[in-house]
């Protein structure tokens, strides 16, 4: 059996030039926000636990409580807004095409029964109000002519939608039915979000033009700003209220949020700006804001997450982060504690810790983009998409200097002789490049497509497997390779081969979804029929008592064979990442990490039967 | 002799062996063979009704198709003994193709030859006529 113990989350998808919008449910504690196709429900009190929707056809893009806290409206680049339960494994209520285009924001009226829904589209359709159950039209949305960014509905009554967009127009609907009543057009820029206060008085909408001007509820007219001495030094791309409607919290990509306290006479002062901390490179944009309850979240354009204590704001804020993009590879630290890493392609590595989550980032001098990556005690080796391979060594928690060797091809694999870290197999198209330290002492054209290779801890054999399902077993002598065997049983081109930790077996999987499992000395095969799976195998693992192997494929499911048994008995992990698994690691005999397509991290604790 | 279409004949022993299985259970499973020089269906191996379905799993070739009969017996969740009638068509993708045709082209009129299939199943590997198949067909 194997159990979800837990996950480490992706962090919001962001874009640069634009604000994301999270949003939240103050009664269980947690915020809402989406990435890929999935819309992820975190727990501010328990990171580790998070729950994942991934039901949407098309990358989503905001998702929404419902005020009873029972439902969740998320909506995607499509235009499609899906209504689903919270509780009961996220049931569908409904679906609805709302517009023709992405879809930017949604909000909730504060009775639960009418959606409104703003974003891009053709003429009138880039605002939509609707009932949430039937989808019936509520109101006539025209004023807008280019992309309406943010959308807001007045929680108290009488009922007033406010929308803005790229055409620098703040417009004021009355109803339902709602109609257009007036128009403001003060920014001078895109107004990125507008917001009411919960206590339905007032509303406030920002840009960026670094402005922020502050309307009355009711009649829609300007009443006032946030003033301009210490205000933001750049666009403002999201705002949310304190619970209490005295306060106001900015989100600007000048990469600092600021409390604004809003007086009497409606004019905002700046209370308190909390700059965000970082390296301060435009990763530190913050994009994204909201206040709730004693939390203020601010989430920045790498994707980090900070939360401060809003009663508290000279205490340093908890920073969460992870991933953005598919987690290619994964590797395990053997330090005391075991520490994981995780890379994806942009070149992301993040350190992970079982039981605690997020770790630290590896702050690497040269960001390169990673296609493979290799750990061993003290070194990364990686290779991205150009031809070189990078060496870095690691002391303590920071990366020391970067080799960088360049090897005349671009490399396909790479692998790291775990016992003499020094020799390193590369792959490339058509031949392998044997790398000692940081030389390359020899290029071999071995005359066929290689597709995945392995080199045995100790370097004295390599097998490579090859486009047409040939496994070629070879003996490292020097710096010349023989070869040994030729084995024969993949019926299509072998993706992935690792040798079991004791050396004796080795399993390799192509991308006709069947894996086998060789016995070392023999060559022969040891455990077959392992074809439980229905897309291309990703990667294999390895538990250190060499007694399970687990293989995770593009079909989104885990495989646990145990090497005694036949393969029929299996433990199987299914949909454990929306889009493939593609790294998979044991930590110690029960704990399996994998990591995927959806940007996760899952810890799995596996007991065999 | 029973007459197949598709110019496959069916041998007599092929029925018989069959209503035994169905009436009097004294098999627990039938493995069919198409004899291609003399173009009938034969009975190749039948299994004792103590056997079961790991020995029946081991009886089929690897490499080569075969059509089979399995009697299999399970209990119901209200706890009722049950018992299905699987006709099987082993059809390994490791097979020849040539052999994969004939064999489907005759099943049809084979099958129709056996009164009191219940549960009718494609194998091309292993893994598609695992237990855990058969278990979720059989309710």
């Amino acid at each position: 059996m194997a159990q979800l113990a837990e996950t480490y989350a992706c962090v919001p998808s962001t874009e640069r030039g634009r604000g994301i919008l999270i949003s939240g449910d103050s009664k269980s504690n947690s915020i809402l926000y989406c990435n890929g196709r999935s819309v992820i429900i975190r727990y501010l009190d328990r990171p580790l636990e998070v729950q994942v929707y991934g039901e949407h056809a098309y990358p989503a893009t905001v998702a929404r409580y419902s005020p009873n806290g029972e439902w969740i409206a998320s909506a995607d680049v499509s235009g499609t807004v899906r209504i689903w339960g919270t509780r009961n494994e996220f049931v569908l209520k409904k679906e609805f095409r709302v517009l023709s285009g992405r879809i930017d924001d949604l909000q909730w009226s504060p009775d639960g029964q009418r959606i409104v829904a703003s974003g891009d589209g053709k003429g009138k359709s880039l605002v939509r109000a609707f009932m949430w159950d039937s989808g019936t039209n509520v109101g006539d949305f025209d004023g807008h002519s280019r992309r309406v960014l943010s959308c807001a509905f007045k929680p108290t009554r009488p009922f007033r939608i406010v929308t803005c967009g790229e055409d620098f127009l703040v417009n004021f609907y009355e109803g339902p039915p709602f109609k257009f009543k007036l128009s403001h057009r003060d920014h001078s820029n895109f107004v990125n979000c507008v917001r009411f206060s919960p206590d339905g008085s007032k509303f406030i909408s920002v840009g960026s033009d670094k402005k922020g001007i502050i309307y009355d509820a009711k009649t829609g007219d300007i009443i006032g700003k946030l003033s301009s001495e210490d205000g933001h030094k750049g666009s403002i791309y999201a705002i949310s209220w304190s619970p209490d409607s005295k306060q106001v919290l900015t989100a600007s990509a000048d990469k600092s949020a600021k409390i604004w306290e809003i007086s009497e006479d409606n004019i905002g002062k700046v209370k308190k700006t909390l700059t965000c901390p970082g390296s301060g490179g435009v990763d530190d944009m913050l994009v994204g804001c909201l206040w709730q309850n004693d939390h203020i979240v601010t989430v920045s354009l790498g994707g980090t997450i900070f939360l401060y204590s809003a009663s508290d704001l000279d205490k340093a804020p908890l920073s969460l982060s992870g991933h953005m993009k598919n987690v290619s590879s994964l590797a395990l630290l053997k330090s005391e504690p075991k520490v994981i890493l995780s890379s994806s392609y942009d070149g992301l590595i993040v350190k992970w810790l079982q039981g605690t989550g997020y770790y630290g980032k590896l702050e690497r001098k040269v960001i390169s983009q990673i296609k493979c990556l290799a750990v061993v005690e003290e070194e990364i080796v990686s290779s991205g998409f150009d031809n070189k391979v990078w060496r870095v060594s690691l002391q303590g928690d920071q990366c020391g200097n970067a080799e960088c060797i360049d090897i005349g091809n671009q490399p396909k694999d790479l692998n790291l002789a775990l016992l003499s870290p020094d020799l390193a197999l590369v792959t490339i198209d058509t031949g392998v490049i044997l790398l000692r330290g940081s030389k390359v002492v020899s290029t071999i054209d071995l005359g066929f497509t290689v597709t995945a290779s392995a080199i045995a801890p100790n370097g004295t054999e390599a097998i490579v497997g090859s486009q047409d399902g040939k496994l070629h077993v070879y003996s490292i002598t020097g710096d010349t390779l023989n070869e040994e065997a030729v084995l024969e049983k993949h019926r299509g081109a072998i993706t992935v081969i690792r040798y079991s930790p004791d050396v004796s077996m080795f399993a390799s999987g192509d991308a006709n979804r069947e894996a086998v499992v060789w016995d070392c000395a023999s060559r022969e095969v040891k455990l077959k029929n392992m074809l439980y799976h229905t897309a291309r195998i990703n990667c294999i693992a390895w538990s250190p008592d060499n007694s399970m192997v687990a293989t995770g494929s593009l079909d989104t499911c885990i495989i646990i064979y145990e090497v005694d048994k036949p393969a029929s008995s299996r433990i199987t992990i299914k949909g454990a990442h929306l889009g493939g698994v593609y790294g998979l690691v044991f930590t110690d005999e029960h704990s399996l990490v994998s990591s995927g397509e959806d940007a996760c991290i899952r810890v799995w604790t596996v007991t065999p039967q | 002799m029973a007459n197949a279409a598709s110019g496959m004949a069916v041998h007599d022993d092929c029925k018989l062996r069959f209503l035994e299985l169905k009436a009097k259970r004294t098999h627990r499973f039938i493995v069919f063979k198409i004899e291609e020089k003399q173009k009938q269906v034969v009975v190749e191996k039948v299994g004792e009704p103590t056997q079961n379905y790991d020995d029946f799993t081991a009886s089929l070739p690897v490499d080569e198709c075969r059509y089979a009969v399995y009697d299999f017996d399970f209990v119901t969740a209200e706890n009722c003994q049950k018992s299905r009638i699987f006709f099987i068509a082993w059809s390994p993708d490791t097979s020849r193709v040539r052999s994969k045709m004939i064999y489907a082209s005759s099943k049809d009129r084979f099958k129709r030859e056996l009164d009191g299939i219940q549960v009718e199943l494609q194998a091309t590997d292993p893994t598609e006529m695992g237990l855990d198949v058969i278990k979720s067909r059989a309710n």
